[in-house]
């Protein structure tokens, strides 16, 4: 086997505060980085945020799918400058490709990646000639996948893959290609790409949702592309301590993953500002009622931080880059005043140093569309 | 790499009834059993089964292996507790032991002495009667290849409670050693608790000295590494070219363990599996580069071995 393997002993870190000392990293992979393909992608710094009050009926807490189809079309065509959904897509697939749809069911059934925005992105797939059964929704866990059941809601013949039928269970994953280190003395010490990704995807569309993260601050294109396709990675917590702040770029940044995924759609129609990844309580539910596009993952997280630390400002709560041992409290995140984990919201720039992106917002092209 | 003599044993079940079960036994396929002494007039003459007598009291006393959540205490490590004899036996390899294992334990002692190398008698109850019987009759049709364990760690046993625990961590964290009763230069690493790198004053956090003891040796150095599950241990005997693992899940009564990634240090050409009680033998992503062997077994459910040559 053609194995490259390299010590990856943590790029020069970025000024936010964090501790000393990066955990040291070893990506087992034997694919290559595709010149110009993947992270950052076609259109580094760029994102397309596109809102429509009409996208939920907050009342019902329900999703518009035509509105939602309406936006995400709007929202294709600004990011490409094409004139039509066909050529949009275009950019980035071909009828030849098979593709993997990356969502977020970690806070299903309540905050997840739609099912409304997920058929559309496959009705576009088809339309550019993809065959269903071409397509797969996949994510780490079955039982999630099952909660938020994509079947009944998505064009018929297109695949569902969770990488664990049985929560530990290393049968779905790549086997050589992987990230090795050790965090806390665990036993464990490999988190293995899912396996279709390496071996049958040739192009991966990230469907993240835009939420707080009490361990990695916020989870968006980054936590959800990372943490979402590797197994063995809730290792990286413990007690007070995560270690999502260098993490999750490395992984974001393993091939072949970063080189087939070759677009982020956003789904911000709910969001959390607190105890994310989970909705532990309906008030820290709100209705941004957006979609955020664009192939740079960073710029688009940089603008999700802004989202939630807004949120957070404006019902009171300490900011996400607040790393004081008097917020901590072990438990559910029920008190927006405190948190399990010592969030870190850094993960976002040092991923850029890793090349995955542009944080300076100096450099981010924001279009804004209201429909 | 090291390699320490051993002699392939069959465990025993004890057994406290008397004579009349005897077509009980047969059924089963038990054609050998160990008794107390005050039973053994009354077994004498009964035909088609061998009968050994052996006095629990005389013998070293084994605990049922098994995990035991232990959630509602603190600890160094949010692995699962996993009891389990391997330092026992390697303390005591030529030590005779009594288990008393009740239900779904009484498979796994028996497997764990048979991987071993140990004489034990294990004494169950009627949960555990059928699966000791079908393990003892698996553990017969395994070829008594009377191999040598495959070890690189040499360990200074003072013979102290807290030696022992920081054998069971080793054994549980599978960092493979034996005893020694000095530093062994064919070792890579010899461990001597109360030295100055492993003293008595850590003692009391045996899971901080096996870490230790891992970080001293290496993981590139390491005989064997299990991905994807911390109830499974394993135990590595060879000799040549030859060598056999044998892969004990202590969760089993909770389950299998699905999808086990193993890397055997060494390359070897052949891979051949056989399970207990699972026809799930195919290793699946064999490779053997950068001088070790890889591949997966998708499923283990009590006991498993793997044979390997080069």
């Amino acid at each position: 086997m053609n194995r490259r393997d390299f010590l990856q002993l943590g790029a020069a870190a970025p000024l936010l505060a964090h501790p000393a000392g990066l955990p040291k990293y070893r990506v087992v992979t034997r694919f290559e980085h595709v010149a110009g393909s993947g992270f950052p992608g076609l259109y580094p710094g760029k994102a397309v945020r596109v809102r429509s009050e009409r996208a939920v009926d907050t009342a019902a807490n329900r999703v518009d799918a035509s509105v939602v189809k309406t936006m995400l079309s709007r929202g294709m065509c600004e990011l490409t400058g094409a004139s039509n959904d066909r050529d949009a897509w275009s950019h980035f697939i071909s009828s030849s490709d098979v593709v993997g749809i990356k969502v977020n069911c970690s806070g299903g059934p309540e905050i997840n990646s739609n099912p409304e925005l997920v058929s559309a992105i496959i009705d576009n797939l088809m339309a550019l000639g993809v065959p269903a059964d071409h397509i797969c929704i996949y994510d780490r866990f079955e039982n999630q996948l099952r909660i938020v059941n994509f079947g009944p809601k998505v064009a018929a013949g297109v695949k569902i893959f969770g990488a664990e039928n049985q929560r530990g269970s290393i049968l779905g994953y790549d086997p050589n290609t992987f990230v090795e280190v050790n965090f806390f003395g665990e036993e464990d010490t490999r988190s293995n790409l899912i396996r279709p990704v390496s071996e049958k995807f040739t192009k991966v569309i990230n469907v993240p949702t835009m939420k707080e993260h009490r361990a990695s601050g916020v989870t968006g294109c980054l936590k959800n592309i990372a943490y979402g396709d590797f197994s063995n990675v809730a290792r990286s917590h413990q007690r007070e301590k995560s270690n999502t702040y260098s993490f999750i770029g490395t992984l974001a940044s393993v091939e072949p993953l970063r080189s087939r995924t070759v677009l982020n759609i956003m789904d911000g129609l709910r969001s959390l500002w607190q105890g994310g990844p989970f909705l532990q309580s309906p008030r820290f539910l709100f209705f941004p009622k957006q979609l955020v596009l664009g192939t740079d993952p960073v710029a688009l997280d940089r603008l999700l931080l802004d989202m939630i630390e807004d949120k957070r400002k404006q019902e009171g709560a300490p900011s996400l880059f607040d790393r004081s041992e008097s917020r901590l409290k072990r438990g559910p995140e029920l008190d927006p005043q405190y948190n399990s984990f010592i969030r870190e919201p850094g993960h976002i720039e040092y991923a850029s140093t890793l090349g995955l992106g542009i944080f300076d917002k100096a450099r981010i092209t924001e279009k804004a569309i209201e429909l | 790499m090291s390699v320490l003599l051993a002699v392939l044993l069959l465990p025993s079940l004890f057994w406290d009834q008397g004579p009349d079960s005897a077509g009980k036994l047969r059924q089963a396929g038990i054609q050998a059993i160990a008794v107390a002494p005050a039973n053994a007039a009354a077994w004498k003459g009964t035909t088609g089964i061998s009968v050994a007598v052996e006095d629990p009291n005389q013998l070293t006393k084994a605990a049922p292996p098994r995990v035991t959540m232990r959630g509602n205490e603190a600890s160094a490590t949010r692995a699962p507790w996993v009891d389990s004899n391997g330092w026992r036996y390697l303390r005591q390899p030529d030590g005779h032991f009594y288990c008393d294992a009740p239900g779904a334990s009484a498979a796994l002692a028996a497997a764990e002495a048979f991987a071993y190398g140990v004489h034990a008698a294990i004494h169950t109850d009627n949960a555990g009667f059928e699966p000791l019987a079908k393990m003892l009759a698996f553990l017969q049709t395994i070829k008594d290849e009377n191999w040598p364990s495959l070890v690189n760690i040499g360990f200074l046993d003072d013979g102290s409670a807290e030696s022992g625990e920081f054998m069971n961590l080793l054994v549980r964290r599978n960092l493979l050693f034996r005893v020694v009763k000095q530093p062994d230069s064919k070792m890579d690493l010899n461990v001597a608790p109360g030295s100055a790198e492993y003293p008595k004053t850590e003692a009391a956090n045996p899971s901080l000295l096996a870490a230790k003891v891992r970080a001293n040796l290496t993981d590139e150095k390491r005989l064997l590494r299990i991905y994807g599950s911390e109830v499974v241990v394993g135990r590595l005997v060879g000799k040549g070219s030859a060598a056999r693992l044998y892969l004990i899940n202590y969760g089993a009564s909770r389950g299998p363990a699905r999808g086990l990634r193993i890397r055997v240090l060494g390359t070897f050409n052949k891979q051949e599996a056989a399970q207990f009680d699972s026809t799930e033998t195919r290793l699946q992503d064999v490779s053997t580069d950068a001088g070790a062997t890889e591949f997966t077994l998708p499923e283990l459910k009590t006991f498993g071995m793997i044979n390997l040559a080069r």
